[in-house]
């Protein structure tokens, strides 16, 4: 698959920040399958120029027009996508699952555990979710 | 008894009426997720790893139960995320006790006490409050000191004030027999309705990778924990799940019989796995290859023994063979018999 690197990929194997753009129809499916994958948002780049960013949750591989379903980020609404007119995904959000293995947080001293448990709590607070 | 009978009623006629109908796939019970924030971010969870945007969508009460209506399954349960944080959680309650669903709101009670006003007790909902062991290792779980004490402080007060208590208990490899057994002694001391307990299930996406048991090793720690159990101790499960969850007996998956839905759609193909998402149940039902999916199918369902999976699996044994029936029978007459 192309993968033009435009960003360094890290270490984790998370495709967080890198950037796809497709050469021929497989590579563009593997590039959703791994949007699809991926607990971050996309940045979607389509043939009219238009360039989206939100949460890619659903695709619709096979079929005569298969197409995404996606969540932009600043539209409540879900918006579906043909395949045939993406011309390019880049992980640009955040990957929220990576990171944060058991292992990491059992390394971490005592007094880093804690104070990533009192962000999380703060978090909370601030939302007014306690 | 952990359950109560009409509500074994419900369940009862509800298979019997679905096999002699010749229906093989029917839902038992919907799990139905109005959102995914959450105001813990426990290590082994797997549901709440989302950009903001995403979790900060709601289902409305209406989608919440038509989702209820076009499913059909006589028990709901609620999880999320943390269902207490949706602003509309009373309504969505209350509708689904309308329909007369078995209602289990599925919560780490931090905010139960003060929403417990936003409910009225009724046969129908049950609140079944996140336990993961006793205070060092529930707050251990949950990353947050403190959250043992205000949970069972909730569970007095609902209690208190007439709802059902139960609790749900998600064991990690680490788990130790003795003290979780003695959990279950202090649960039961709180006066719960009865308990729920699972293993835990290795999420492509949970942090936890390392805690998650194995299949040798959870039949395991599940006979040392439920050997000669104790006669006050009461789960609110099928009897023959817990066999299985000892090695006494075998199951094969039964995913189509905990459904998801949520702010994305119907689950494909379990509450575990996310390989996609449909827009109605049918579709659900008509278009997931099921026989892709299971112990021996596929190799994220290999070392699976969770509830959401094999419970409806001894459901469907009690009701359909005589074996099943006398043993959950027996079970449920005399627990201490096992």
């Amino acid at each position: 698959m192309t993968d033009t690197k435009t960003h360094t990929s890290n270490a984790s194997g998370s495709p967080e920040g890198r950037v796809f753009k497709p050469a021929t129809e497989q590579e563009r499916a593997e590039a959703i399958e791994l949007a699809f994958d991926y607990r971050g948002d996309v940045t979607i780049g389509l043939a009219s120029g238009e360039s989206i960013v939100g949460f890619l949750f659903n695709r619709h591989a096979s079929g005569e027009h298969p197409s995404i379903e996606f969540f932009p980020e600043d539209n409540p609404s879900p918006r579906t996508i043909p395949y045939a007119v993406i011309t390019s995904i880049a992980f640009t959000g955040e990957d929220t699952a990576n990171g944060k293995s058991w292992e990491a947080w059992a390394s971490k001293k005592e007094s880093e555990r804690r104070a990533e448990a009192a962000r999380v709590e703060e978090d909370a607070r601030m939302r007014g979710l306690l | 008894m952990a359950v109560p009978v009409s509500q074994m009623y419900t369940v009862a006629s509800y298979v019997l009426s679905n096999k002699l109908k010749g229906i093989k796939r029917y839902p038992l019970v919907l799990m139905l997720e109005p959102l995914f924030r959450c105001n813990l971010a426990c290590a082994g969870c797997g549901k709440i790893q989302y950009p903001d945007h995403v979790l900060d969508k709601r289902l409305t009460p209406e989608q919440c139960w038509a989702a209820a209506e076009e499913c059909g399954a006589p028990i709901v349960a609620i999880p999320g995320g943390e269902p207490l944080i949706h602003p509309e959680i009373g309504r969505i309650v209350e509708g689904l006790v309308a329909q007369k669903r078995y209602l289990y709101v599925c919560t780490n009670a931090i905010l139960m006490e003060r929403k417990l006003k936003e409910f009225k007790p009724s046969k129908y909902l049950t609140f079944s409050v996140h336990m993961d062991g006793l205070k060092k290792e529930h707050d251990l779980a949950v990353c947050r000191d403190g959250v043992y004490e205000v949970a069972v402080k909730a569970i007095k007060e609902a209690l208190k004030l007439g709802h059902r208590v139960t609790t749900n208990t998600t064991l990690f490899d680490d788990a130790n027999p003795d003290r979780v057994r003695q959990f279950f002694d202090e649960m039961m001391s709180l006066g719960v309705e009865g308990m729920m307990i699972s293993p835990g299930y290795s999420y492509h996406k949970a942090p936890d990778q390392q805690h998650f048991l194995k299949k040798a090793k959870t039949k395991e720690l599940f006979s040392r924990i439920l050997s000669r159990p104790k006669g006050s101790w009461k789960f609110n499960q099928s009897p023959l799940f817990l066999d299985f969850l000892m090695g006494k007996k075998e199951y094969q998956c039964t995913p189509w019989g905990n459904p998801t839905f949520n702010v994305f759609g119907w689950q494909k193909p379990c509450y575990l796995l996310q390989e996609g998402y449909t827009k109605t149940f049918r579709e659900l039902l008509e278009t997931t290859e099921w026989h892709n999916y299971g112990t021996s199918a596929n190799e994220k369902c290999a070392e699976c023994m969770v509830h959401c999976g094999y419970e409806a699996s001894a459901v469907s044994d009690t009701f359909g063979t005589v074996s099943g029936f006398a043993r959950t029978a027996k079970l449920t007459l005399i627990p201490t018999s096992r």
